[in-house]
């Protein structure tokens, strides 16, 4: 009886003026008591938007791996993105955290709910819900007007790529993001989009989920023409980088053939935020140099 | 009759133990010997030190000061597989766990003899086979060894020593898990062997009366000394062993002519 | 039947299931080639590069040769284990010397060290360190006056395992996030088609270490026995104790350098072995080898076309056997003994 009484005096209870229940990307919502002036991101993508945004006043923490623009690393990190310590976020006192669910824990996302945080998730791996998150940011931190010429500059830059290569044929595509063994994009992972919006068909864009660990003679057998190796060293050691030489053994494949083996920069490509038009633009320059001389 | 087995002025105690023992040992200074062809006996109390005794004519372990020889060799200058070609070790109790066969078992006795070899020749196959007929134990042949009954184990492990064709076999506690029978039966078998092939004997027992009977000449062995040696009509003598065993006994004759020691139990029991 | 016949048959058997076993591997792939074309492939009979010969050639022959190699090398590091602890159950990766050899090989990628002939020896080195580092504690856990403990033996061999694995999620975590999804994969098994320059590595690694297991093998028959009394035999119990130690650590780093950790080859394989030539290492340490290739090998083809074109790594298929055969090995024994 209590309880009900309880329920109805919030439901009717006048709220503070501000105060709102906003929709995160995941359907949830998230209760506001004001627009947000101390907010902790947790996902690299959400940080440069911020930065891009111009709010990053409003920024009081970030993650290890937000480190673009460089100006981020001076914001106070909290640590890594699946082990962040919640004890120096809720030092920092945030009246909102931003978390995606691919890269941060259910536990640390739970956590956060737990200790009456806000937290706002994110999820992109489209280029649409990533120019829709831009624009969710934007309204976030109360830079609406920001939003709409950066999204519609990166749209426009998406679209010239576009409008480039579509006439041309679409060469078969094989990226790797691991070499052994050997992790290719699948059906969903945000990369078979890029791919395909830079004018190439992937050779496994059928296959699994996002990510897929995949046979290299299947590869072969499908005589990709362009060979995309992802490079991990920018971030950590030079193991990262892989080396061309494995590759140059598979003769039989067009893409060596021609020579076309090429390495791209982890980082740009597989951070999916606003400068998800330079990773496309260096993409379409791999697999149609001719539509760019 | 010359000395087979010499132990001079030996003495050795076990390094510093990590853990208290009411009692750590040393042996402080024996010298004894064991004839060729004969079967001698080391008796004495538990933690006498007959074991470790054991473990220094074997080579595992190492004298402190002295010399053990080997028909006047020093032990300590043989290679453990050139001492195995002289001195078999009859353990007492078989391996656990032990996977193989009799057979095979039997067949590990001819490794001093041949120690770089791979495989064993069928002169090894030979041997073996002979030391497992006069062991009676060829119809086992087959057997894993852990399918056999305490009895056959034993005779197994003996004939594994025989293998070896050594001039000295040792036993430790030939006879502890057997039963009546086949206390007999070894009893019987070692004799065989000292009287037909003139293998030296030497065995460690806290069986007094096996003692008495089957061996020429006993050592008492107390507190890491030597008690006394000789005959066993010499050795078990009742205030020598009173003293050493700390308990009352009674000596008797067997019908052998042997001595034989019993515990002489208080007359009330309340 | 005497000894060097029955492992002139046993061995004789094994090649042919083993050749068997190869010609299916090479003829199986996800790169759907007509066996026709293989066969041309094999003859030398295609184009130097066409995708037959390539795929043929270049990749599922070298992967045959690495399988067969780690396969039989793992085996025989788990016949040179079980043999020095008496215990059947005890093989290179519940031991957890794999996860050593795999933080080893971890250690030396952070270091830099790539993937050519050179830097193969390197990170061999690396693999064999952590190997032997994991096999030492493991041994000095678990060694008591009594010999070595069966339960204490695995429970050590559990807790050095899990120490190594979390040492790598660690290391990678703080050192370089984004490869560890792939340090993951790379984590249960990862048989590729390594060059002929690193493949000779592998093999004259693997064979050295198979050539010392062999040669006391006779001897670690005689450990059977108990310590004393293989010394009292004149074997020397301390020098064939470090000497196979150093051997199987050895096998096991090597295979992991080039494949990372692959599990239970060395407890399954010697023991299917042992019921078909019995409980010689002699006899075990030889049929190993081939035995061993020809399972790892079988499981890798399998691993490799369940799900094409997708794969499993091999790592997966020889657990799914693995853990059910250790229980079943494991009551066995646990009825016996009780």
């Amino acid at each position: 009886m209590s309880i009900a009484l309880a329920l109805v005096l919030a439901l009717v209870l006048p709220r503070p003026a501000g105060a709102a229940i906003v929709q995160d990307m995941l359907g949830r919502d998230v209760a506001l008591a004001a627009p947000p002036t101390r907010i902790v991101s947790l996902v690299p993508s959400v940080t440069e938007s911020v930065y891009a945004l111009g709010g990053q006043a409003r920024l009081v923490g970030r993650s290890d791996w937000c480190d673009y623009p460089p100006a981020a690393r001076e914001k106070p990190s909290v640590g890594g993105m699946i082990n962040p310590s919640i004890e120096m976020i809720v030092a920092l006192t945030p009246d909102l955290v931003v978390a995606t669910d691919e890269g941060n824990r259910e536990e640390t996302i739970v956590q956060l709910r737990r200790l009456g945080i806000p937290t706002y998730l994110v999820h992109a791996h489209r280029v649409e819900q990533m120019l829709d998150m831009v624009t969710r940011v934007a309204a976030l931190i109360e830079r609406r007007d920001a939003a709409a010429p950066l999204v519609a500059s990166i749209r426009q830059r998406i679209e010239s790529v576009r409008a480039r290569v579509a006439p041309l044929p679409a060469p078969r595509v094989l990226y790797v993001l691991w070499p052994e063994p050997l992790i290719v994009p699948g059906r969903t992972s945000h990369l078979t989009e890029l791919i395909e919006l830079a004018g190439g068909r992937s050779i496994t864009a059928g296959e699994g989920d996002s990510y897929v660990r995949f046979s290299l003679e299947a590869a072969v057998a499908r005589a990709p023409e362009v060979i995309v190796l992802a490079d991990h060293s920018a971030s950590g050691t030079a193991a990262g980088r892989q080396s061309p030489e494995k590759w140059q053994r598979l003769a039989s494949v067009p893409a060596i053939k021609a020579g076309r083996l090429h390495s791209i920069d982890l980082s740009i490509l597989h951070r999916y935020g606003p400068r998800v038009a330079d990773g496309l633009e260096l993409l379409a320059r791999i697999i149609h140099p001719e539509a760019f001389r | 009759m010359s000395a087979l087995l010499e132990v001079r002025d030996v003495a050795f105690a076990y390094p510093r133990p990590e853990r208290r023992r009411a009692r750590r040992f040393a042996f402080a200074g024996m010298s004894f010997s064991v004839e060729v062809g004969e079967v001698f006996g080391i008796i004495g109390p538990n933690s006498a030190g007959k074991t470790s005794l054991l473990r220094l004519l074997t080579r595992v372990l190492t004298p402190a000061r002295g010399e053990i020889l080997l028909d006047g060799r020093p032990v300590g200058s043989l290679a453990h597989w050139a001492l195995a070609r002289e001195v078999a070790v009859v353990p007492q109790e078989a391996p656990r766990p032990f996977p193989f066969t009799v057979e095979q078992l039997v067949m590990m006795g001819r490794f001093p003899h041949a120690p770089a070899r791979f495989f064993e020749t069928a002169e090894d196959a030979a041997v073996a086979r002979e030391a497992m007929a006069a062991t009676d134990t060829l119809a086992l042949a087959a057997l894993p060894l852990e399918e056999l009954s305490g009895g056959e184990r034993q005779r197994a492990m003996l004939a594994r020593a025989l293998a070896q064709q050594p001039r000295l076999l040792v036993l430790d506690e030939p006879t502890s898990h057997l039963d009546l029978r086949y206390q007999a039966e070894t009893a019987q078998l070692l004799r065989r062997l000292n009287g037909e092939r003139g293998v030296t004997i030497l065995l460690v027992s806290h069986d007094l009366n096996l003692a008495a009977e089957l061996c020429d000449r006993l050592l008492l062995l107390h507190e890491g000394r030597v008690a006394r040696v000789g005959t066993p009509g010499e050795v078990l003598e009742p205030s020598l062993l009173e003293r050493v065993f700390e308990c009352r006994v009674v000596v008797d004759k067997t019908t052998s002519g042997r001595p034989t020691v019993q515990l002489a139990w208080p007359a009330e029991r309340r | 039947m005497t000894d060097r016949r029955r492992l002139a048959w046993a061995l004789a058997l094994l090649i042919a299931l083993l050749v068997v076993i190869a010609v299916a591997a090479l003829f199986v792939g996800s790169a759907a080639l007509s066996p026709r074309a293989v066969a041309r492939a094999l003859a030398g009979r295609a184009e130097r590069e066409s995708v037959e010969a390539i795929v043929t050639l270049g990749l599922r022959l070298p992967r045959v040769l690495v399988a067969v190699l780690a396969g039989g090398a793992l085996a025989v590091a788990g016949v040179a284990f079980q043999g020095l602890t008496r215990n059947p159950l005890a093989e290179p990766s519940v031991l957890g010397v794999t996860s050593g050899a795999a933080f080893g090989v971890v250690l030396a990628q952070i270091l830099g060290l790539g993937a050519g002939v050179a830097d193969a020896v390197a990170v061999a080195a690396f693999a064999f360190g952590g190997a032997l580092l994991a096999a030492v504690s493991v041994y000095v856990i678990a060694a008591s006056p009594g010999g070595l403990a069966i339960q204490t033996l695995l429970l050590a061999g559990v807790i050095v395992g899990i120490f190594f694995s979390a040492a790598i999620t660690v290391v990678i975590s703080i050192v370089d996030f984004n490869r560890l999804g792939g340090v993951i994969h790379w984590l249960l098994g990862n048989l590729a088609p390594v060059p002929a320059g690193s493949l000779t590595v592998f093999a004259v690694l693997a064979g050295a270490g198979f050539v010392l297991v062999l040669r006391s093998a006779r001897q670690l028959n005689l450990l059977a026995l108990g310590e004393e009394a293989a010394l009292q035999l004149g074997v020397d119990a301390e020098r064939l104790k470090r000497r196979v130690f150093l051997a199987a650590a050895l096998l096991t780093g090597t295979v992991v350098a080039f494949t990372g950790p692959i599990g239970f080859v060395g407890l399954i394989v010697p023991h299917v072995l042992r019921g078909l030539v019995g409980h010689d290492n002699r006899l075990l340490v030889p049929t190993a080898l081939v035995g061993g290739g020809a399972f790892l090998l079988a499981a890798d083809t399998l691993a490799r076309n369940i799900v094409a074109p997708a794969e499993l790594s091999v790592g997966v298929i020889t657990a799914f056997c693995g853990a059910p055969f250790f229980v079943w090995v494991l009551r066995g024994r646990a009825l016996r003994v009780a």
